[in-house]
């Protein structure tokens, strides 16, 4: 867990390209100055933590063949979470080239904090002041001349969103410098650096600065210094530390960053004026403070799920499938590829392996772009309204109560309603959460019982379809299991919940161009990852057909699946393939149930079945990626017999209470 | 944050208050502040006594202490006796108020030589008093823990409190950020990086169903538990 995502960099590193770093608190724009720099598309939403990779991307910048490297917002450079790890990190082990620090502009206190660092770095870099229009309509300006002055580095206004401000932006990556200010710290302080300084290697970045980390506690640290010195060397620094802690009773961290601060206002006292504008009483301030209120909060977070239920389950899920499955698929391309194919190949042995029951057109295709496709695109449609309106970590204040039921808070709704996209995608982002704890918590709770859009979209079309009881008890079901398991694995799990501290972006009217591009780069991304899995499972369910595999793992999966479930034999296809990819599974139950082959309360239980089984190939991997191949393992190895077992008792007693669905 | 901001510093306090200079009756007081300092520190020995204090006589006014059953010497070691607690803890308190108060209240940044004349000429009941006028503050600025006084213990909220945590605030008030007693250093650390250090001014927008505070133009949602440890002077 070194270095994410920094295989690319790796080629990078020793080459004479020019170099160009952005830096900068979490939600303050760079992955959208990133997108303008490059023309490469990264996520760019309107919450702290979208990014939680470094991104590089080619550009030519001044008639200079550059890379852009875009990284995850920090707070501080002394990392308090993965994410931010990342971050300094690349200061750390990389020969920086030219470092953009991008601030808002209307908090820029707290940008100031890092450029202070930066400063300490003693490496070249400029200040970009981004989204100054928001400023302004906020009543805030800067003197940007000034700012420049006092700091000793260029100072660039622009807003990065409307393009305003980049050849200025330009010009002035041309001309990177070390910033000349400096702060003096407590004597105690001042001596311990000079302690450390005195042991610390040549690094790229200043020893001074280092030796602050050190003080500051930063333990993410101990990686590097091993690397770099010996052990010995290592124990008396610390021993240093210590001795300096010991002299205060706050923690070193804060003291220093205190001091930083008082710093930051000096500065800021200069370049800031502000007049009053009437902006406390703007709709999207008031939308922002009621989707948070304790009474109005609740029927506007149902009004949010109902509307994208409606949106992504009734129209998506239901009117655009049907269209594109029954009309586009069943009338046109279906049989036109039965034509096409029986015409051109007349081996009946080809011809099945692609329109036969198995075949890559009629069934890996059609699940694919018929059904699962629309419904994904749908929901990452309005998770990006979402998204981009500043709503969901409103919606974190909301549940945080709630969460801390599973020994969580409130901020790993994120992570959890991502995986309501993608459960791949979630499983990165868990690591905006703190602890080892929560990552591991979310991780397995996504692999559990959150289900992806595709699956979710399936599911939803096939339940509402029976009646709000039968949607109900579904919804129910899995609404318990998250937080039963939550709420065991908590308690079993060591280690303590984290502090809910969580920045909330103003509310923003979403950009349509924005959320198109979002949308379309997550769909490009769907279909590269699940179009040849769906190819695979087709081939595998074909070759095992033709084996006669298929039948025999019915037959094994029989006292299971028909008599433990209560389902129809053939459903044990299904639930293989969701092996592959859950929503294949799921989108294999769908066709079950529409040629009438499931009952209501098969329909019901298969899907319990369905959501809570394994996590898809690309979950798995990533969860072996971020938590290691024995936890994912203890995961799959609780998630498999417990997705039956659940199943099998839901069965039980939906068919011994005799419910009407 | 158009205010300039006048922090109430704590770094710059490091080690061991500066001594207060002061006449012949209360040089008793000043090691028992020693005594009492040292031992928080873990760090209680006679020798350390006498490197730390600035008194000629200071060996001799120990042994009058020790006649007079307030310490009991045994070579190195030093205890103080039930009566010399009481002294001590009383001293320390007043002594930690007054730098609380000139700290926090006047904004001195001298406010050590303030309090050492202070703490002398303050009453029982007047310390109360301070002490219930600050929210009964349970370090002092330099971040050692303030002796609690009976006030404390009681907590009676007669005087309203100039100095409250800020999970009293109602919402919509505004307040400058005073002293902040984390419980964890993490936790500190975390905060001061989104801005919250003494000197900030916050406002209070909401309680339930979480506590969302306003510095500036940054908007943190935050627990329960965490505003009770921020200590804010409403403004």
């Amino acid at each position: 867990m070194h270095s994410h995502g920094s295989r690319e960099g790796e080629q990078h590193r020793d080459s004479n390209l020019n170099k160009v770093l952005l830096i900068g608190n979490p939600n303050v724009g760079k992955s959208a100055l990133f997108g303008l720099l490059t023309g490469k598309y990264v996520t760019v939403s309107n919450y702290p933590g979208t990014t939680v990779e470094v991104t590089y991307g080619n550009a030519m910048l001044n008639k200079t063949r550059s890379i852009v490297i875009d990284t995850p917002g920090v707070n501080s450079l002394v990392p308090m979470s993965e994410d931010e790890k990342v971050t300094r990190d690349i200061l750390l082990t990389d020969k920086a080239g030219v470092v953009v620090q991008v601030a808002d502009t209307k908090n820029l206190r707290r940008g100031l904090l890092i450029t202070i660092q930066l400063a300490e770095m003693d490496i070249p870099f400029l200040l970009d002041l981004n989204m100054d229009d928001e400023a302004k309509s906020r009543g805030i300006f800067i003197d940007q001349n000034l700012l420049s002055r006092l700091l000793g580095i260029e100072v660039i206004k622009t807003v990065a969103i409307r393009k305003s401000g980049i050849d200025k932006l330009l010009k002035g990556i041309q001309h990177p410098r070390p910033s000349g200010i400096d702060v003096r710290y407590d004597d105690a302080i001042e001596g311990g650096i000079r302690d450390i300084v005195a042991l610390l290697p040549e690094a790229y970045i200043s020893r001074r600065a280092l030796a602050l980390m050190i003080l500051a506690g930063d333990e993410s640290l101990i990686g590097w210094l091993h690397a770099n010195l010996q052990d010995q060397v290592i124990s008396q620094i610390e021993k240093i530390r210590q001795g300096v802690q010991q002299k205060f009773n706050n923690s070193l961290g804060y003291l220093i960053n205190h001091r930083r601060m008082k710093k930051a206002d000096e500065i800021l006292a200069q370049v800031m004026s502000r007049h009053e504008t009437g902006r406390s009483s703007t709709i999207a301030f008031l939308l922002g403070k009621w989707s948070m209120h304790p009474v109005y909060g609740i029927p506007i977070l149902l009004a949010v799920l109902y509307a994208v239920y409606q949106f992504v389950g009734v129209f998506g899920a239901g009117t655009v499938v049907n269209f594109l499955e029954k009309t586009i698929f069943g009338e046109y391309l279906n049989p036109w590829a039965t034509k096409i194919v029986q015409f051109i190949l007349p081996v009946r042995f080809l011809q099945e392996l692609i329109i036969g029951e198995y075949g890559i057109v009629t069934m890996a295709f059609t699940y694919a772009i018929a059904i699962v496709l629309p419904i994904v695109g749908f929901f990452f449609f309005a998770f990006g309204i979402l998204e981009d309106s500043g709503y969901l970590p409103r919606l974190a204040v909301m549940v945080n109560k709630v969460f801390k039921i599973m020994g969580l808070n409130g901020k790993a709704v994120l992570p959890m309603i991502l995986g309501l996209g993608c459960d791949t995608m979630a499983t990165l982002t868990t690591r905006i959460l703190e602890t080892k704890k929560e990552r591991l918590l979310v991780t397995f709770l996504l692999a559990l019982g959150v289900p992806c859009s595709a699956q979710l979209g399936v599911v939803l079309g096939m339940v509402s379809g029976i009646s709000g009881l039968a949607t109900s008890i579904w919804l129910g079901t899995m609404v318990c299991v998250l937080f039963l398991v939550g709420y065991l694995a908590s308690k079993l799990l060591p280690g303590e919940p984290s502090d809910f501290v969580l920045e909330l972006p103003p509310i923003r009217i979403p950009q349509l161009t924005n959320i198109l591009i979002k949308t379309m780069a997550r769909v490009q991304w769907y279909l590269k990852e699940a179009v040849p899995l769906f190819v695979l499972g087709t081939l595998i369910l074909f070759t095992a057909d033709k084996l006669g595999v298929l039948l025999l793992i019915q037959k094994m999966a029989d006292p299971v699946v028909v008599g433990f479930l209560g389902l129809p034999s053939k459903a044990a296809e299904a639930l293989v393939i969701g092996f592959l990819r859950r929503d294949y599974g799921a989108a294999g139950l769908f066709m079950l149930a529409k040629g009438g082959m499931l009952d209501p309360i098969q329909t019901v239980v298969s899907l319990v079945v369905v959501t809570l089984f394994v996590p898809c190939i690309a979950n798995f991997f990533v969860m072996i990626k971020e938590q290691g191949i024995r936890a994912a393992l203890y995961m799959v190895a609780f998630i498999f017999p417990f997705a039956f077992a659940v199943g099998g008792a839901i069965n039980w007693l939906l068919r011994s209470m005799k419910v009407a669905l | 944050m158009s205010e300039q901001v006048r922090a109430s510093t704590v770094e710059g306090t490091a080690g061991h208050p500066a001594l207060c200079v002061l006449p012949e009756i209360e040089k008793e007081d000043e090691l028992f502040e020693i005594i009492w300092t040292l031992r928080e520190e873990g760090n209680l020995t006679f020798d350390q006594i006498v490197q730390s204090c600035t008194l000629k006589d200071c060996k001799n006014i120990l042994k009058d202490l020790s006649k007079n059953g307030w310490i009991n010497i045994n070579d190195q070691v030093v205890e103080l006796l039930p009566k010399g607690e009481k002294r001590a803890q009383e001293l320390v308190r007043r002594h930690r108020l007054s730098l609380r108060l000139f700290y926090d209240l006047f904004l001195l940044d001298g406010a050590e030589a303030e309090a050492c004349k202070f703490e002398h000429i303050l009453s029982p009941e007047v310390t109360d008093s301070v002490c219930t006028l600050l929210g009964h503050p349970p370090n002092s600025p330099d971040g050692k823990p303030i002796p609690r006084g009976a006030c404390c213990a009681l907590f009676r909220q007669e005087m309203k409190p100039l100095v409250a945590p800020l999970a009293d605030l109602m919402p919509g008030e505004q307040a400058k950020i005073v002293f902040i007693t984390p419980e964890s250093h993490s936790r500190l650390d975390r905060l001061s990086a989104m801005g919250v250090v003494p000197g900030s001014v916050v406002k209070l927008h909401q309680k339930r169903p979480s506590y969302v505070l306003q510095l500036g133009e940054t908007m943190i949602a935050v627990d329960r538990d965490i505003t009770k440890e921020i200590f804010v002077k409403k403004i």
